[in-house]
């Protein structure tokens, strides 16, 4: 399932959270997926389906409870600023600095990412003229308009110029034309050769947007493929149905013991992970 | 695909540290992360503005208003007329010696105050006038034999003088007749009423003293009253260092925590709140690198709040731009300057790591501002220390965090320098800052800090998983209680019931709630196991030889590093040994007693937590040791105490048996205090410095047995001690 091509990878990833009244929560049960070079992947789940805590573990941010990854042959636990350094991560709730400038704000997170200190004026001049905030740019982020700090968020995500992006449900909380110049960017940065990790619930965005598709439901895997493989294994034209189908299929069979299943290669296959396969 | 120069592909050589072992440029990232971070804060004008400016306006804000109020108050009571009568069986003669007083206070060549003026009343009762506040002072003429009886009145129903409103000066001398003058305490013009008369009436006794001895051939010289003056002035300065010693740490500690509570609440409670914690966490700078650098710039605020405010000080000190209050009038020399700003580093860093830790542990700006008032009151409570009456840095004080430095603070403005103990003041409070930074770092670098999960399986579990965590935090609340009690109940207790309640109450309930807390196996927690019989023989020979190398240490210490002064040992030798019990109440509850408890305690839950925490073993023991040394609140038992802790801790870990270094402490404290009990030994007695040789090698030997024993027992199951750590004995002498 996994090849050199893979620049993500994502094995039997678990997650658990404690928590006083519920116990131990599994946020993610046992993940399996990866990345291609240069592919858009989205992961296609409901709110608290286990999105954002898989990506979280992917930047490093969290620690696995159990299963590992990966992030250009980075181990998560083992390298996590080498992982952080080839990876640029977005979401709707990373927020900028107040009291600085777009261009400062730019500098200190080329630094910090260690790009090469000698090139950093000229990356941040680079991403200013790319995403067209000249005007502003010497401005204090707190008197910028939502639209302004959305561009400019981004080119905080690749200001060093990473390999890897992952955008965690970014256009949340856009209006429409944000949200398009969203995706329009993302095209342009796979355009690049950039690999992309793209989560939503939006179906429309998923649709448009990503090579290959995992459905995630209650912190597993329910599917992965492509949107035709989706489609070919399911019968439904909209990804909205496919999603519906296979999210009501897994709770019917949930209570049968039936694991999630594998990836889909054409028509579906019930070659799960091996341990698990019925 | 764009690798470039982002260095993604670079190969990481084989056994780097997970968080960064081979960093390029590492400072390079820590120092943008600081330069930012002050950026920000220099940028938030409020935060500027409360922290660092308002202070400096604080202080001569309170010049001026201490020097108004002090003026004014001044002119007050100088202006005042102060109705005074006269009683007593010797009225008359108190009359004439009041007009003599009061002819001097008009005739005083002092200017800086004008004479008080005093009016002669005669009401019908005076001392009810004086109590209803019709009039300023009484005074009496009393005969000799009336004085006496006042004077043994006084004696006899002395706590009922607190009730009384009258305070009394008496100026007398043996069958002489006396003047006692009665004012209102209450009253700030009776008293100073009282303090003008009372000193003109001194001088004239002197004046009429001085005449009868001139009229009977002595000569009465100016020296003789000159230094009477001179001390009092020095003790005025001394008077303005103490209150302003007093006064100080607590200024400086309650402006650190303002202002660093401002920069640490945004540094990471305000970054959760706007999400740009998150975007931080997912670059490729380290956690630590973020820690530090929040850190450094909490600290940064801190001591510029110190810095500026003890410079702001000294500007009105040296340069005399404001009239300083008397209260505020000090000398301070260069070095004394620099030991306070050194003192207050260690300060600056507690408060920065407390703040920041607060921040961390904080959800939200909200939630810090409910823990910050604890935390406000953790810091003032041991930063008041100084005003206590009697401390001086010479005591268990000097190891209280921030007490310690708040107690030298004092000192240095009161002229004394008092070097070693400063360093140790400086050590205490820098060793918990040093353990406070690094318990923020690791707190901050958890992922709860993001996650919103407070707790993990072991937080869950609890149970004995949590035990290692949190063993440390209970021997602290126990030393606190156990100071706390030896401060308040030590009189009132006797030593008996004080060892009861420190090795039955605090170290065994303490041991016993933690059992019980953590759900762990007894026989485990305490290390109870049967030892293999050598151990005890061991035990015989190491205890004779730990104890005269015990002594000697503390004689080693006494001498080269801090003297103790004679009458502390005399008086503890005494409260020890001296004791009027019987032969078996000695044995029970100086030998048996703590041999039992202290063993249970230190050697067996506090070793069975921290050996989780600790590979080490010279480590464990040496921790063990330290923090048991510390346990006996008393400075001069330290070093020897740590050292048999130490040697305690090494039997445990040798044999995996508590029992017996139950044993060897027993016949410790047996073999120090019986022989002096039943007079076999003087209580001065010191071994001579020849006598560590053999006990030296006793030492080496008896460890030899015990690590020999250990092994072949347990089969190494208690798995400390390899057998390289046991072939040399702790103290690093060659095995014999």
């Amino acid at each position: 399932m996994t090849s050199s091509r893979d620049i993500v990878r994502v094995q039997d990833l678990r997650k658990s959270f404690f928590d006083e009244s519920r116990g131990e929560v599994k946020a993610v049960d046992g993940v399996t997926f990866s990345c291609h070079s240069g592919e858009v992947f989205g992961l296609l789940g409901a709110n608290g389906a286990g999105k954002t805590t898989t990506l979280r573990v992917l930047s490093t941010v969290l620690r696995p409870t159990g299963g590992s990854a990966s992030v250009m042959g980075h181990d998560v636990l083992a390298q996590p600023e080498a992982v952080r350094r080839s990876l640029g991560f977005y979401s709707a709730s990373t927020a900028l600095y107040p009291r600085l400038t777009g261009r400062e704000t730019l500098e200190f997170f080329a630094r910090i990412n260690r790009y090469p200190a000698e090139k950093v004026s000229v990356r941040v001049e680079a991403l200013v003229d790319r995403f067209g905030i000249q005007e502003y740019a010497d401005a204090r982020v707190e008197k910028l308009s939502t639209g302004m700090k959305q561009k400019l968020s981004i080119a905080r995500t690749i200001a060093h110029d990473p390999p890897v992006l992952v955008f965690d449900e970014p256009t949340v909380g856009l209006d429409v034309l944000n949200a398009l110049e969203m995706v329009k960017v993302i095209r342009e940065l796979r355009a690049e050769g950039k690999t992309i990790l793209y989560s939503s619930h939006i179906m429309s965005e998923v649709e448009k947007l990503c090579d290959r598709i995992g459905i995630i439901h209650r912190g597993r895997l329910l599917a992965l493929g492509t949107l035709s493989a989706l489609r070919e294994a399911t019968g439904q034209h909209y990804l909205e149905d496919i999603f519906v189908q296979y999210v009501t299929r897994t709770e019917g069979l949930e209570g049968a013991g039936i694991g999630p299943l594998g990836e889909l290669e054409g028509p579906p296959t019930a070659g799960g992970r091996p341990e698990e396969a019925p | 695909m764009k690798e470039g120069d982002h260095g993604g592909g670079r190969v990481r050589g084989p056994g780097t540290r997970s968080d960064g072992g081979s960093r390029p440029r590492n400072d390079g990232v820590l120092a943008t992360l600081f330069r930012y971070e002050m950026k920000m804060l220099l940028r938030d004008k409020r935060t500027i503005l409360i922290a660092v400016v308002a202070p400096l306006v604080l202080l001569p804000a309170y010049i001026l208003i201490m020097n108004f109020v002090e003026s004014r108050e001044q002119r007050a009571l100088e202006e005042k007329v102060y109705q005074y009568a006269v009683t007593g069986t010797l009225g008359e003669w108190a009359r004439e010696v009041v007009d003599a007083a009061l002819t001097l206070e008009a005739e005083a060549a002092d200017t800086t105050r004008p004479p008080a003026i005093f009016e002669l009343l005669r009401p019908e009762a005076p001392e009810e006038a004086l109590r209803r506040g019709e009039l300023h002072l009484v005074v009496q003429g009393l005969t000799p034999a009336e004085w006496d009886s006042i004077q043994e009145a006084e004696d006899s129903a002395a706590p009922l003088s607190d009730q009384d409103p009258e305070e009394e000066e008496g100026v007398s001398s043996p069958s002489l007749p006396a003047i006692r003058i009665l004012f209102r305490a209450e009253s700030d013009f009776s008293r100073e009423a009282r303090g003008r008369l009372a000193e003109r009436i001194i001088e004239v006794r002197a004046a009429r003293r001085d005449s009868v001895y001139q009229s009977a051939g002595f000569p009465v010289t100016m020296e003789s009253v000159a230094p009477v003056e001179a001390v009092s002035v020095a003790s005025l300065a001394r008077e303005a260092g103490a209150f302003l010693g007093i006064v100080l740490t607590p200024l400086l500690v309650l402006l650190m925590l303002s202002g660093g509570s401002i920069v640490a609440v945004d540094a990471i409670s305000g970054e959760k709140e706007r999400g740009t914690l998150e975007t931080l966490l997912t670059t490729a700078a380290s956690r630590t690198d973020i820690v530090n650098a929040k850190l450094l710039s909490v600290i940064v605020v801190g001591l510029a709040v110190a810095v500026f405010n003890v410079a702001n000080l000294l500007v009105y000190l040296v340069l005399g731009i404001l009239n300083l209050p008397a209260s505020l009038a000090v000398d301070l020399g260069p070095l004394e300057l620099l030991a306070l700003l050194l003192l207050l580093v260690p300060v600056a860093v507690l408060v920065a790591a407390a703040l920041l830790l607060l921040s961390g542990v904080a959800k939200s700006y909200k939630e810090f501002q409910v823990y910050f008032f604890p935390l406000f009151l953790a810091f003032m409570v041991p930063s008041v220390a100084a005003s206590l009456p009697g401390v001086g840095l010479r005591s268990v004080v000097v190891l209280v965090p921030l007490s310690g430095v708040a107690v030298g603070v004092k000192e240095i403005l009161m002229g004394k320098m008092d070097l070693p103990f400063l360093a140790l003041a400086f050590l205490s409070t820098g060793a918990v800052a040093v353990w406070l930074v690094r318990l923020t770092q690791r707190a901050l670098s958890n992922e709860k800090l993001i996650s919103g999960a407070d707790l993990d399986a072991a937080d869950l579990a609890g149970g004995p998983s949590l035990f290692p965590r949190h063993v440390f935090r209970w021997f602290l609340f126990l030393w606190v209680i156990l100071f706390l009690a030896s401060l308040w109940l030590g009189e009132t207790l006797g030593l008996r019931g004080q060892l009861v309640l420190n090795l039955v109450g605090i170290f065994f309930g303490g041991s016993w709630v933690m059992i019980r807390r953590y759900r762990l196996d007894p026989v485990a927690a305490f290390n109870l196991r049967v030892p293999h019989p050598s151990a005890w023989i061991a035990v015989v020979v190491g205890a004779p030889s730990a104890l005269i190398l015990g002594i000697g240490l503390a004689q080693l210490v006494n001498t080269h590093v801090f003297p103790i002064p004679e009458e502390i040992l005399r008086s503890f030798a005494q409260g020890i040994t001296g004791t009027e019990f019987p032969l078996w109440q000695v044995v029970l509850f100086l030998c048996i007693m703590p041999g039992i408890f202290e063993e249970l305690a230190f050697r067996g839950v506090l070793l069975h937590g921290l050996r989780q925490r600790i590979r080490s073993p010279w480590l464990l023991a040496l921790a063990v040791g330290g923090i048991f040394g510390l346990f006996h609140i008393s400075l001069f038992r330290l070093v020897p105490t740590a050292f048999l802790g130490f040697v305690f801790a090494w039997s445990v870990l040798l044999t995996g048996s508590v029992l017996p270094a139950i044993l060897w402490h027993a016949l410790n404290n047996a073999l120090s205090v019986v022989p002096v009990h039943l007079g076999l030994l003087s209580e001065d007695f010191t071994p001579e410095g020849w006598w560590a040789l053999p006990a030296g090698l006793g030492l080496a030997l008896a460890m030899w047995i015990l690590w020999r024993a250990g092994p072949s027992r347990t089969g190494g199951s208690q798995g400390r001690g390899s057998p390289d750590d046991g072939r040399s004995d702790p103290r690093g002498k060659p095995r014999p």
